[in-house]
């Protein structure tokens, strides 16, 4: 009996052997840590220039050893018709094989988010080498390569930098979201169009790649989030800056905290609000080939800071101030729904929703729904509320002041 | 305290093993005994003669394990003579005055009688007095064993930051004169027997009657009696020859040097076994987690207690697993380290010549090398080899881009995590079984580690101590014991024995068990 279990454990065992998938022993130090990818068009000709930043390892900070002084990225590309090839390619520059596995973001560049992307993640979703949670960003005026090749003070690894501060920049001011691929490929394989986070170089790309431009305070080099890049039927067709990007997470729901300055009441003076939480619901409708969007936002601030003298003490001044934090909010996400219509792309998901909650409007409208979303109409609720003026309640100046 | 041997067996022991008689000639006896040890300079022989009729005597003894002064007494008791008042016939004839000895002798309740030479022998050798009259061919017999030995000291192996300070030593008398101050019961029953063909060493097995599984009892017994070494010099010879399966890295005996260990291991229904010569008592049997505990688990609260169990454990676990995980993950199983912490070891790792395997087992190697010369090593050079191990080769390796730093963390805390299991054979087996599991992990990685994992945790369930399974009562799993494995409830709520001792008598305390 028991010698049979074990025969039948032994059995089991080995065939699980043929059962797991690949892998392989790789020592650390023949690896190249691929921490960014960046994906260009090569102008003039349908190939992709593949760049990778690379760590080395000789001139992390971490070392026991003084380090190299080298800077601590390297990037290295090679053009190919496809992007796997481009992977391989890169072989012949570098010296050690290249590691996907902690790649923290795909940049794209422009030219090549115009041309169209439809088809560049699926490489990402195909091969094991890849992950799919990378962030995806577009390189806004410029090339990813020139993205990569930023170095940045701070996060010597710039582009760990960069996927922290997408994430910061979320949470606290609400104009981006974190995108990665497996994000952009469902939604690229779903109904509505996708918006990417932009990433601008605001100085001299070619300086801010050499290690002097790190060796001064008043750091000009780095990278600067920069709107949400709208594409359709995957090309880009525009961009959506300030209260556009903001209205646009609103609608989606994405809203986590951010600050909204209102006009005090009685005075030239603004207020800024923090709005801690904020809840949005989406309901679409097709009445007669017309689509109504009923988007209704429950927001909930703090004042933080009063630009001019407020009593907080008087309950009509602080529904006042509800009432100019609301107009504020209905004037963003009015401007995000009209600025996607004048696209005719249907960045919200509206299509999506219709298509969940009334599949047989759908059927009606899913073959121009560009067209019919562009003439949608949107019935907007927005209920504001200011919980807490923050540690004080009166302003420390005298209201002639 | 001498201890009264159970007369059953010197069958067939030795090789000279014929049942030969004593001479009635006392120089013959005396010739006799002294070609049978080699003109042993240590046999003393003191002729006396009889205060009537002069009838030769002579006591004989072995001369470093003998007590002087038990010597002494047991002479002058048996040969004093005291005239008889008017009318009582005084002895004169060798028969007489052998018999009036034997009386006296007998009154020191220490004596017996010798009708042959082995016999002699044996006493002889057990530190015992002989007297031999001329004309008898028998002898008188006292125990007199004594001489130097070591004094109730602390346990060495087994520290207790609370609880006894006492600890066994090598003789048998005295380690069971410490159990049976702590068990003042007439159910602590002990049965001693001797083993080993040439050594004859003593031996007592202690069980709690009415506890203890009978049919263990016996089947103990049995396997004790089956025993046929010519030495047992230490209880690790016994613990050997006992094992069920001889090929497990594990140990299925469990020894301590603790006697309120033994103490409470007998409590809940478990044997011990004490030999003389050695401090080490062994007790069966021995469960797995029996290994795991200490008697200060019920000495300190029981919540710190269980934090410490569950402490334990998880070291155990890292002492098993740590440098295989360490060298699977950053050979097969990059993705799995967070990418700062990846970029942190690849920068480590830069410039070391070596794989992470052969990386892990050089040092593994190193600090294998520097706790055996730890050990081996006199004292006041101990504090040398720790020094040139853990300044010199830790540091100097590390300088030099021999190794990683990572790997001298990894190995350092593996090495102190295996110096918490509280019991050393157990540890000296995880850490030869640490080996097998890195070279597991160095050639198929995680995956290799869970197959080997595996086996380890199949063949642990498939060892028993006694019958009982070893790793009771996880697997078999016995809900009502789970009180005192892993974590160790309130005293006042351990109200049963464990189970799978299968004692008889359950209870610990009145009233019904909380688990």
């Amino acid at each position: 009996m028991s010698s049979r279990w074990i025969r039948l454990l032994a059995a089991l065992l080995a065939m699980s052997t043929a059962l797991t998938g690949c892998y392989n022993s790789r020592e650390l130090n023949e690896l190249a840590i691929v921490s960014g990818i960046g994906i260009d068009l090569v102008p003039g000709k349908q190939e992709y220039k593949v760049s990778f930043q690379i760590v080395n390892p000789n001139s992390t900070p971490t070392t026991v050893s003084p380090g190299s002084g080298l800077p601590a990225i390297i990037v290295i590309s090679a053009t190919d018709d496809t992007v796997f090839g481009a992977l391989r390619k890169a072989s012949k520059r570098a010296t050690r094989q290249l590691f996907f596995a902690h790649a923290q973001m795909v940049a794209i560049g422009e030219p090549l988010a115009r041309q169209g992307i439809n088809h560049v993640f699926d490489i990402f979703e195909r091969s094991h080498e890849l992950r799919l949670n990378s962030a995806v960003l577009v390189a806004r005026d410029t090339s990813a390569e020139a993205l990569l090749k930023l170095l940045s003070p701070i996060e010597s690894i710039s582009t760990l930098g960069i996927v922290n501060k997408v994430r910061n920049t979320s949470n606290v001011w609400g104009e981006n979201r974190t995108i990665d691929v497996f994000e952009i490929i469902s939604e690229i394989a779903g109904v509505g169009e996708i918006t990417v986070n932009g990433l601008r170089i605001p100085g001299d790309p070619e300086e801010g790649s050499k290690k002097s431009s790190l060796e001064q305070s008043g750091f000009k080099g780095g990278n600067i989030m920069s709107g949400l890049a709208v594409l359709k039927d995957g090309k880009l067709i525009g961009w959506m800056d300030g209260s556009e990007a903001r209205g646009t997470q609103w609608v989606l729901n994405r809203i986590n905290e951010t600050s909204v300055n209102v006009d005090v009441p009685g005075s030239s003076a603004k207020a800024a609000v923090n709005i801690f939480h904020s809840r949005t619901n989406v309901k679409v409708k097709l009445i007669e080939e017309v689509p109504v969007f009923h988007v209704s936002i429950h927001e909930e601030g703090i004042v933080n800071e009063a630009g001019g003298f407020i009593d907080f003490s008087i309950k009509e001044t602080r529904d006042q101030l509800e009432e100019e934090l609301k107009a504020r909010t209905i004037e963003e996400v009015r401007q995000a729904v009209e600025r996607a219509q004048g696209m005719k792309s249907d960045i919200f998901n509206f299509g999506n929703e219709l298509k969940r909650t009334h599949p047989q409007d759908w059927e009606k409208v899913k073959d121009r729904w560009d067209s019919v979303f562009a003439k949608g109409k949107l019935d907007l609720h927005v209920e504001s509320y200011i919980r807490s003026t923050g540690m004080r309640t009166k302003t420390y100046t005298n209201p002639e002041q | 305290m001498p201890i009264r041997k159970a007369a059953n067996k010197p069958e067939g022991n030795g090789d000279r093993g014929k049942q030969s008689p004593l001479s009635a000639a006392l120089e013959d006896t005396v010739e006799q005994v002294r070609s049978r040890l080699g003109n042993s300079p240590d046999l003393v022989i003191r002729n006396y003669k009889s205060i009537i009729n002069e009838v030769p005597i002579a006591a004989l003894y072995i001369n470093a394990i003998t007590d002087k002064n038990l010597v002494d007494a047991f002479v002058e008791q048996a040969m004093a003579f005291e005239f008889p008042g008017e009318g009582v016939a005084i002895p004169s004839a060798p028969e007489d005055i052998y018999s009036y000895m034997k009386d006296k002798a007998v009154s020191t309740g220490k004596e017996k009688v010798i009708e042959d030479l082995n016999s002699l022998l044996e006493a002889l050798l057990s530190g015992d007095t002989v007297l031999l009259v001329d004309g008898i061919a028998e002898a008188l017999s006292g125990m007199t064993s004594g001489g130097e030995s070591r004094a109730i000291s602390e346990a060495a192996t087994q520290v207790s930051i609370r609880g006894s300070k006492e600890a066994f030593t090598e003789g048998l008398g005295t380690n069971i004169a410490l159990v049976r101050r702590r068990i003042k019961s007439p159910d602590l029953w002990l049965e001693t027997m001797t083993v080993g063909r040439v050594t004859r060493t003593d031996m007592t097995m202690m069980y709690m009657h009415g506890l203890a599984d009978e049919g263990a009892v016996q089947n103990l017994r049995d396997k004790l009696k089956a025993i046929d070494a010519d030495s047992i010099l230490e209880s690790g010879y016994i613990e050997q020859l006992l094992e069920e399966n001889r090929f497990s890295p594990f140990p299925t005996l469990y020894n301590t040097e603790r006697p309120d260990s033994v103490a409470g291991n007998l409590l809940e229904g478990r044997i011990a076994l004490l030999i003389d010569g050695t401090p080490f008592a062994l007790i069966l049997p021995a469960t797995f987690f029996v290994f795991m505990h200490t008697v200060e688990d019920y000495y300190q609260r029981y919540d710190i207690s269980t934090m410490i169990r569950v402490l334990r454990l998880i070291c155990l676990v890292i002492s098993l697993f740590g440098p295989a995980i360490f060298v699977a993950a950053l050979n097969f199983h990059q993705e799995m380290i967070p990418t700062p912490l990846l970029i942190n070891l690849a920068s480590q790792r830069e410039g070391v010549p070596f794989p992470t395997f052969i990386e892990a087992l050089m040092m593994e190697f190193t600090f294998e090398i520097i706790r055996e010369a730890g050990i081996r090593m006199p004292s006041p050079i101990g504090q040398t080899v720790s020094i040139i191990g853990g300044l010199v080769l830790g540091q100097a390796a590390v300088q030099a881009g021999i190794v990683s730093p990572a790997m001298v963390i990894v190995v350092s805390l593996t090495g102190i995590c295996s110096f918490t299991t509280p019991a050393f054979n157990m540890a000296l087996s995880i850490r030869v079984l640490r080996f097998g599991i890195m070279f597991a992990g160095a050639f198929m990685g995680l995956y290799g580690i869970a197959i080997v994992g595996l086996m380890l945790v199949a063949h642990m369930c498939s060892l028993r101590s006694l019958g009982v399974p070893y790793m009771s009562p996880i697997a078999p799993f016995a809900p009502g014991d789970q009180k005192d494995v892993l974590v160790r409830i309130p005293l006042h709520f351990m109200k049963t024995r464990p189970r799978l001792t299968r004692n008889k008598q359950g209870k610990r305390q009145p009233g019904p068990d909380a688990s």
